[in-house]
């Protein structure tokens, strides 16, 4: 290669690098192409680097932008929607709730269709043993359930009614059955809610009073509560079939026990989108934790397409007014005019947060404190302004 | 659910020679304990050895939970928050529980602030054999004065010890109480606005004076909170909690906040938001102090409906992954639902809460004292034990093991019956220690008291529903029961 080669060759690149060549000449010129090959990339991180270390104050802190995506989920189930009550349109008393019908765990993925509703508990005798803060607000009624009732919905503003026909267990009045219907029958008169309808507890009577009422409530769409794996289950589904009724399907606390059930009440006829299912709430530190998980994994199982157990939940959390540290007087736990809602709403909370849809509760200042709750599931995220600062109770 | 480590995974890295100095029988069997978090690397004195130190790190990696443990106040009066590694506590169990603390403004008087700090120290609420406690004080500078805010802090420490969580923007107030404070301080707060300010004071701190801390970084939005952490990452301060904002006005956006940071550390492996997570119930307090008040139709006093709302708030939070909770309430009847039900979430599903069945004397039983039977759920016992030595019944306590159940479930499941009552009379032999043959069910227990008279044979008399009453059950009618009882006898 001669030079006149080399230098063609040099206006083409920018450098050329000579393996082993020797040059013999007396002068040799080599000019440089203006676009200087030579450069030294590493100089300035490196000067950035030293002056890091020598003054770890001087750089502006910054937050870097960085990579997030909420953490939604597709889920392959969804929760079963159950009517309670029926329009006038179609025959009924007029007011209708829907429950359920979730189709994500959690709000942030998809807002709930239905906010959670709460069920007045009255009782068709008078409770002697209701502690003092409930029986205040109820005092001048519980002698009359109808009114019970009436006042429920006018002064509480309540969406439904759990009817308690105690008085036809056998060990307290044992009232026939009919007598119960027609109770069942002057409450329908009175409000235009929809009910729940509950017995005594006794496995025996319960189907039978069930089984009366439901007959007078004709169409209207109440939940019978219960139907359990104690007693004759078939005639409580048997009725809810015959007179267009929900079914309430109580097992405790074990999320397979559920499944059973609501298997048995399938197979016999009923359909799955009439039953609600009660997995047995225990109160705020008498086993709630139990309750938390037999409800989250049913409501989990329930998303996940086990058409089994995606039926909406109901809770007693009127059990919570039954905990010691909720009725009892005692000075050193506190005023119980706070301290027995306070047991009630943190019962019903808890549980509302595990998926429950329905619940049955008794103190009207938790119920409030849980309806108004609830409704904040209903609402988008971000929908409700909000003008606190987050900072403001450092200098309160 | 985050991909689950197997035994095997930590076995393959442990020594292997089931030498048992950790107490295991195997290396294999130590291994599951490590997985269940039921034992941890330091009860295996091999892997202390340089030789084993690479395996040591790799185990540290592994076994790591998804939520990093972070720690302040002092090496023997810790709070430890967030080391968490499941979604739902049945999935394993929750580690550390909530925190609460309780805020101390600098604006109160010397007293005051010793009174508040002391009760934060005292109080104790107890229950099934636990002292429930609070776990620190938020001292607040409300005056924004660093002097002050340093007075304040002085006080404190040198009237308690409980950890202290240092709370102001005002990057000057927290730099003079680094200087002055005695244990590692949780530091509130990291924001938007001060960030670059308060991180270098706190790097500065941090290598310069070798100060402690855990900090709290805060914003509303996740994705700045995520950037905060990569930041302070980059400049060595590792003890870090998150605070996603705490809104009064819509408590459900702050916990969807608390859940998606929480999934995207353990179900998505998002490291940079696997950090514990600070709740500000306090917010809800004064909003609703400020007037805000949804449940005036049934409480007017602000400050009683503030509380019942800031419980609230509380409990909504310990159910939503809350790692710490500051509050302002210290009404008894406020507090006792937190600390419930914070204990009820945080007790280990793996193992149920029992005592030991069998027969337990109360106070000086003779031969003629009352037969009473309950169960083995630590709750049912402790709060029968607990109202008999407070009403001084003198009783044979029979404690029958009903799988940890309490008696209405345990009546309903068939493990209160006349086959496990037979049984744990046999066993206890409490036939020779009484001259009677009467037992005293609980009130939940009636419909299985024939079931059990029939398998004993003894006499069964259905007491009262709740233990409180027992007392004042037997002083009116114990000697009656136990006179009708012989009297049948004989005739």
């Amino acid at each position: 290669m001669d030079l006149d080669e080399i230098f063609k060759l040099m206006k083409k690149v920018n450098s050329i690098k000579i393996d082993s060549i020797e040059i013999t000449a007396d002068e040799i010129v080599i000019n440089i192409p203006t676009l200087s090959p030579i450069s030294i990339p590493q100089t300035p991180p490196i000067k950035k680097g030293i002056k890091k270390i020598v003054s770890p104050e001087e750089p502006k802190i910054e937050i870097p932008e960085v990579d997030w995506e909420p953490p939604v989920e597709k889920y392959r189930g969804y929760i079963r929607e159950v009517q309670l009550g029926r329009p006038k349109s179609e025959g009924g008393r007029g007011k209708v709730i829907k429950i359920g019908g979730q189709r994500a765990l959690y709000r942030f993925e998809e807002v709930q269709p239905n906010p959670p509703v709460v069920t007045f508990d009255i009782f068709d005798m008078p409770m002697p043993g209701l502690p003092k803060p409930v029986r205040e607000y109820f005092q001048d009624v519980m002698e009359d359930p109808v009114e019970w009732a009436k006042k429920c919905v006018k002064e509480f503003n309540a969406d439904m009614v759990t009817i308690h026909h105690i008085s036809t267990d056998p060990k307290i009045k044992d009232t026939p059955p009919k007598e119960a219907a027609k109770l069942m029958e002057d409450l329908l008169q009175a409000v235009d809610v929809p009910f729940v309808i509950g017995g005594s507890g006794d496995p025996k009577k319960d189907p039978l009073v069930l089984e009366a009422c439901a007959q007078v409530a004709e169409g209207e769409r109440c939940l019978l509560a219960s139907a359990n794996l104690d007693l004759d289950y078939k005639k409580v589904a048997d009725a809810a079939m015959k007179y267009d009724h929900n079914v309430l399907s109580w097992t405790i606390m074990d999320p397979n026990m559920a499944r059973d059930l609501n298997r048995r009440l399938i197979s016999h006829g009923l359909d799955g989108d009439r039953i609600v299912m009660d997995p047995t709430t225990c109160s705020l530190g008498y086993g709630i934790e139990f309750s938390i998980n037999a409800m989250t994994r049913l409501r989990l199982a329930g998303l996940k397409g086990d058409e089994l157990v995606n039926m909406p939940m109901s809770s007693g959390t009127t059990n919570a007014i039954g905990a010691r540290e909720a009725w009892m007087v005692n000075p050193e736990w506190g005023d119980r005019r706070y301290r027995l809602p306070l047991w009630e709403i943190t019962t019903g909370l808890t549980m509302l947060l595990c998926g429950v849809d329905i619940f049955m509760m008794l103190h009207p200042l938790s119920i409030a404190v849980v309806k108004e709750f609830g409704k904040l599931l209903v609402s988008k995220p971000g929908e409700i302004e909000v003008s606190t600062d987050n900072y403001q109770w450092i200098r309160a | 659910m985050a991909k689950k480590i197997s035994a095997m995974d930590i076995y393959k890295l442990l020594p292997k020679t089931n030498c048992k100095k950790c107490g295991e029988s195997s290396c294999m069997a130590f291994a599951t304990k490590l997985q269940e978090r039921k034992a941890t690397l330091d009860e295996c004195p091999i892997l202390k050895s340089p030789k084993f130190e690479k395996n040591r790190k790799k185990l540290e990696e592994l076994l790591s939970p998804p939520v990093k443990e972070v720690w302040f106040g002092y090496e023997d009066k810790k709070v430890v928050l967030g080391g968490e590694e499941v979604m739902y506590r049945y999935e394993l169990t929750f580690f550390n529980p909530t925190a609460i603390g309780v805020d101390i403004s600098d604006n109160l008087p010397e007293e005051e602030i010793k009174k508040r700090a002391k009760f934060v120290e005292d109080f104790v609420f107890e229950r099934t054999g636990e002292k429930l406690k609070l776990d620190f004080i938020a001292l607040r500078n409300a005056s924004n004065d660093p002097e002050k805010f340093v007075r304040a802090l002085k006080i404190i420490q040198e009237n308690t010890k409980v950890p202290v969580a240092l709370c102001s923007l005002n990057v000057k107030s927290i730099e003079k109480a680094l200087d002055v404070v005695r244990s590692k301080p949780m530091i509130y707060g990291v924001t938007e606005e001060n960030f670059s300010e308060m991180m270098r004071m706190l790097i500065s701190k941090k290598r310069k004076d070798k100060k402690e801390f855990a900090v709290v970084l805060s914003s509303g939005n996740i994705k700045t909170l995520k950037g905060m952490v990569k930041a302070s990452l980059q400049h060595g301060i590792e003890d870090l909690i998150l605070d996603p904002h705490t809104t009064p006005e819509n408590i459900m956006d702050t916990l969807d906040r608390f859940v998606m940071i929480r999934r995207s550390a353990i179900e998505r492996g998002d490291k940079l938001l696997g950090y514990p997570i600070l709740g500000l119930p306090i917010n809800t307090y004064f909003y609703v102090l400020k007037g805000n008040n949804p449940i005036k139709q049934f409480v007017e006093e602000l400050d009683k409906a503030a509380g019942i709302m800031e419980a609230r708030t509380a409990c909504a939070m310990l159910n939503r992954y809350g790692d710490g909770i500051i509050i302002h309430g210290t009404e008894v009847w406020e507090l006792m639902p937190i600390l419930a039900l914070r204990q009820a979430i945080y007790t280990d599903p793996r193992k149920p809460q029992t005592v030991e069945p069998g027969l337990y004397p109360i106070g000086n039983p003779d031969e003629n004292s009352p037969v009473i039977m309950t169960t083995n759920f630590s709750l049912t016992f402790y709060t029968v034990t607990g109202d008999f030595e407070k009403d001084g019944v003198t009783c044979w306590l029979l404690v029958m093991d009903t799988e940890g159940k309490a008696v209405d479930v345990a009546v309903a499941g068939g493990q209160y019956c006349g086959d496990n009552a037979k049984r744990l009379i046999e066993e206890t032999k409490i036939g020779e220690k009484v001259n009677h043959r009467i037992i005293i069910l609980p009130g939940l227990a009636a419909p299985v008291r024939g079931d059990i008279e029939e398998k004993t044979g003894w006499t069964c008399v259905v007491g009262t529903r709740d233990s409180s009453q027992v007392g004042e059950f037997l002083r009116k009618n114990w000697n009656r029961i136990l006179e009708e009882w012989r009297a049948k006898q004989e005739s």
